[in-house]
């Protein structure tokens, strides 16, 4: 899956006078608000034409727009890194894309557009996922910026970068730079690993999704919503069996539509249509350009700064509404101390001696500040519920009943462990 | 595969044509989700004129030309400099320095998408305004944009613009290293579909008589249990409305002691202790004190006047242009004339729109339909009163448009603007707002001061902290001491002061398009005043509002 990097014909020699006319007024010299240890001049700009290297994580709607930005700026050794091909509803905005372009890798199409439009800009693409790399990849950059539309590649992303951190080698800490949008609001942040609040502290201020109790799915729909669902999550494994329901393919999307309309004239509900169902059963979030470009631009101009020390930079965090008129907040978001991949200490869970292992599991799932799917649980070397493999499972399924009091006495541990949480989770047990 | 299967298989293909969106539903799917097809079809047929090929200037359309508005100009004589190469994305490098900006730019903005329609024109805006056939060209936009405009000529621009009440509006852009701000200039902004998150009244406090019968002949009592736990919220407080006011001369909770006492009646009527329908009617009791016959912001709207032609109007007497907005104008008398209306309900016409709630799908139906019914008959009852006040409305507006207004018109808006440079005149509200504001009135001042020393020496060399302070006097007056965000400003723009840096170009460029967006499509609702950006300390803030 991977692509090498495609060389530039045009040299970092390509600099014309005057090139970076605009730019230079800021690298020259301090304002007010630069910190005295700012060097004005050739230092500065050497280092960020030539030595320094970042990392783009995302090549689609935040992403098209980063590596303009970057390019243009002068970061000239960008990375960039994207699992996705190109579709045709990306082109309402991610702009490096063309009708010719759909069905291939975003991340090499938009490296060859960085490059044919700003000279002696080398972006070397990587067509896959982030997990593919290890440590010593992701200790190579100066700084990363994220945009992405996955929490779960969010937080891995930030937990392999507070765990890069060696207290011994100030270089080990990698500025993560974050972006996200929704609509006509946004947010971007910096993070630095393990002295500012990172991703995980704030999990708790991601709206909740909205679920819909399955009762009401099966039994009383109201909405046309309530039809697509059953249509998708109760329907499909029924009649197509183990066939995977896959969201881009247009005749499972049809499917879905019929079976969901038919339920919801049975039932007279008004409202399915095509675009609904694709939205329900995709979780499709409105994405425009305009937001897009703000994020990217708040994204790289913190970049520009860390790089630079050219001006004092975002601390730590920037949220955007543009709805009604153009309201934004920055504030200092707080590290939590109980985090569980910067802090030091472990999360307290307050629970009852009747509850059995099962709702701790329940409770698990619909914890804001946790967000885990399938945990595993286990303490100090004793299983207490693995989800897999099939026979670990079966042996510790009798567990589910049992009370946890049963098994942990108060104030001891439990390792959480799920295939979607990039670290173990250290929970506290406390009896009410 | 089985025959049986292949038949389906063609079934399914053949409904997937009729089905499935088209090319251009698709390429649009994401922001259709935000603005509908009427906000696509307002910005098909936006015409858009932009003053300069510069960076900013380039980053805005580019956020204009990929969501489809309909054509766009550019109006620049400038040729591409070196620099220019270096900081916009929409110039072929190197390839371009020397040749028209603007026409260099062309190609590669309209290469974003095939449905846009876009001119390179090589004139400078101050040879338009010379001419009544340039002011016309001006005028025949939907909207002008303008980037870092001289300041003379920007204002000569803003006069024009302004002396109708029916030309376009304005957005005037200025920008200098991280720094910079937008001003919104129209006369009157009228906004149906807000998209802000105003509840409609669900009639609880004012029921219709199909929804009060069915909360007064529902036998709470003796229904079974079943029924009991699906009674939705809205017959629940109907039920405990009414008989509340039996008991109380007629009125409604008003105390805290009363509003706690009727909750706890809501309590009552429970049977058991998990039916959720009555834990929801008890947190959705505020709607029974909080649900005015018109809200205050919508009853400001009906007496409002219209607008009257500023003085400078070129037109005079029986040629004098119409009011701005007239049919939204006469939606809202009618709606005026609608809520004291004896054949009415007494207050805003109905929203047929329900939330979902705790109750099953026959109660919900039925709730539901009795919703429409009498929504459908509120705005017949609208339609003849609009039909009767303004026949030629009635007869042009087209019925999505009706519809909307209706169901909408909890959360109506109106923006009345002021022409560019107005605010800068009233020193008294400036330097009040110096106080409130610093950071952004502070910002403002700075970036008008640096325009009044850059129409002197375009190339920054008179720019320096002194000058532009000076500057800065001449505006608030010699003996306002300046806050020390304002002092930050002007020593930013000292350093910076021809500097259009990348990002901030950019994020200029999704701002001000997202504001076009909102004009164009008169959704959401768009910044009055001079919306001021500082990228050092990632701020924004609106100053200068009306
Ligand atoms: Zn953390």
């Amino acid at each position: 899956m991977a692509a090498a990097a495609v060389m530039n014909g045009n040299a970092p020699s390509a600099d014309w006078p005057g090139r970076y006319y605009h730019v230079d007024q800021i690298l020259e010299k301090p304002g007010p608000r630069t910190d005295p240890s700012f060097l004005a001049g050739s230092g500065v700009k050497e280092f960020l034409r030539d030595k320094c290297k970042i990392l783009v994580i995302g090549a689609g709607g935040l992403g098209c727009e980063i590596l303009a930005n970057l390019a243009l700026s002068g970061f000239k050794d960008i990375h960039v890194i994207d699992m996705d091909t190109i579709d045709i509803s990306n082109l309402n905005r991610q702009f490096l894309f063309r009708p010719k372009d759909v069905g291939k890798p975003k991340a090499i199409v938009a490296a060859e557009f960085i490059m044919n439009r700003v000279p002696g800009v080398t972006v070397t693409p990587y067509y896959g996922k982030i997990q593919d790399k290890d440590d010593d990849y992701y200790m190579q950059f100066n700084l990363v910026i994220c945009g992405l539309d996955s929490v779960e590649a969010r937080r891995w992303i930030n937990a392999t970068l507070v765990n890069l951190v060696d207290p011994e080698k100030p270089e080990s800490l990698k500025p993560l730079i974050d972006g996200g949008t929704e609509g006509f609001k946004g947010q971007a942040r910096v993070i630095l690993p393990t002295m500012t609040s990172c991703y995980e502290c704030s999990l708790d201020m991601l709206n909740k999704p909205t679920a819909f109790p399955i009762c009401t799915i099966a039994n009383t729909p109201r909405l046309p919503e309530h039809c697509i669902e059953w249509a998708s999550v109760l329907e499909w494994p029924r009649v197509r069996g183990e066939q995977k329901l896959d969201t881009d393919n247009p005749e499972h999307i049809q499917w879905l539509y019929q079976i969901a309309s038919a339920r919801a004239k049975e039932f007279k509900i008004e409202g399915v249509t095509w675009s609904l169902t694709q939205g329900v059963v995709k979780n499709i979030i409105p994405a425009i350009a305009s937001t897009n470009a703000i994020i990217a631009a708040s994204c790289c101009n913190e970049a520009f700064k860390i790089a630079t020390s050219s001006a004092a930079y975002l601390n730590n965090y920037f949220m955007l509404i543009g709805t009604d008129g153009v309201y934004s907040y920055t504030f200092e978001h707080q590290q939590r101390e109980d985090c569980p991949v910067c802090g030091g200490e472990s999360l307290d869970i307050s629970i009852s001696r009747e509850w059995t292992v099962d709702r701790l599991i329940e409770i698990l799932i619909e914890r804001q500040d946790i967000q885990v799917k399938k945990p595993s649980l286990s303490s100090g070397g004793k299983q207490i519920y693995f989800q897999a493999p099939p026979q670990l499972e079966e042996a510790t399924r009798p567990n589910l009943e049992k009370k946890v009091s049963e098994l942990i006495e108060d104030g001891g541990e439990i390792t959480v462990t799920a295939t979607t949480l990039p670290f173990n989770l250290s929970l506290r047990v406390k009896y009410t | 595969m089985s025959t049986t299967g292949e038949s389906q298989d063609i079934e399914q293909a053949t409904s997937a044509v009729t089905d499935a969106p088209d090319n251009k539903t698709r390429r649009y799917d994401r922001q259709l989700r935000l603005w509908a097809a009427s906000g696509q079809s307002a910005l098909e047929s936006s015409r858009i004129l932009v003053l300069s090929s510069s960076a900013t200037a380039t980053a805005i359309l580019k956020n204009l030309v990929l969501p489809g508005i309909g054509h766009f100009t550019l109006l620049d004589s400038a040729i591409a400099t070196a620099a220019d190469a270096g900081n916009n994305f929409f110039l072929n490098a190197q390839e371009s320095i020397g040749k028209p900006r603007a026409k260099e730019a062309l190609p590669l903005l309209r290469e974003l998408n095939d449905s846009v329609d876009g001119e390179a024109v090589l004139t400078d805006v101050k040879e338009l305004l010379k001419t009544e056939e340039g002011r016309e060209t001006i005028r025949s936009f939907s909207l002008v944009i303008a980037h870092n405009l001289d300041k003379d000529v920007l204002d000569e621009l803003a006069g024009l613009l302004w002396a109708d009440l029916t030309n376009p509006p304005l957005i005037a852009v200025r920008s200098a290293g991280f720094l910079a701000e937008f001003y919104t200039q129209f006369h009157e902004h009228c906004v149906s579909q807000p998209h802000t998150d105003g509840t409609p009244s669900l009639r609880i406090t004012r029921p219709f008589p199909e929804l009060l019968q069915w909360a007064r002949e529902l036998d709470f009592d003796n229904v079974d249990p079943t029924t009991h736990a699906h009674i939705p919220f809205v017959v629940i407080l109907v039920r405990a409305v009414d008989e509340w006011r039996a008991k109380h001369d007629d009125r409604l909770p008003i105390t805290p002691a009363e509003k706690n006492d009727f909750k706890a009646q809501v309590r009552a009527m429970k049977r058991k202790l998990d039916e959720e329908n009555f834990d929801e009617a008890e947190a959705q009791a505020w709607r029974v004190w909080f649900e005015p016959a018109v809200p205050s912001e919508i009853a400001a709207l009906f007496t409002l006047p219209p607008l009257e032609a500023p003085a400078s109007s070129t037109k005079t007497g029986a040629d004098l242009p119409p009011s701005p907005n007239p049919a939204f104008h006469a939606l809202l008398r009618t709606l005026n004339t609608f809520v004291g209306s004896p054949g009415g309900p007494g207050c805003l016409p109905l929203s047929a729109a329900l939330p979902d709630m705790r109750t099953d799908t026959e109660s919900y139906v039925k709730l539901q339909n009795l919703y429409r019914d009498r929504a459908r008959k509120e705005k017949e009852h609208f339609t003849e009163l609009l039909t009767d006040i303004f026949p030629n409305v009635a007869q042009e507006i087209n019925e999505e448009e009706l519809d909307t207004f209706l169901k909408n018109s909890h959360q109506l808006r109106v923006l009345r603007g002021r022409k560019w440079g107005e605010w800068d005149k009233d020193k008294a509200a400036v330097v009040e707002s110096l106080q409130i504001s610093p950071r952004e009135t502070g910002t403002h001042l700075a970036l008008t001061a640096l325009s009044t020393l850059l129409s002197q020496t375009p190339d920054g060399s008179s720019v320096t902290v002194d000058a532009l302070r000076a500057e800065v006097h001449a505006l608030v007056g010699k003996d306002v001491e300046l806050p020390e965000e304002a002092e930050l400003a002007i020593g930013e723009l000292a350093r910076s002061p021809t500097a259009e840096l990348p990002n901030t170009a950019a994020f200029l460029g999704g701002m001000v398009a997202q504001e076009a967006i909102k004009m164009i499509t008169r959704q959401y609702v768009p910044v009055n005043g001079y919306c001021v950006v500082d990228l050092i300390d990632s701020t924004t803030g609106v100053v200068g509002t009306p």
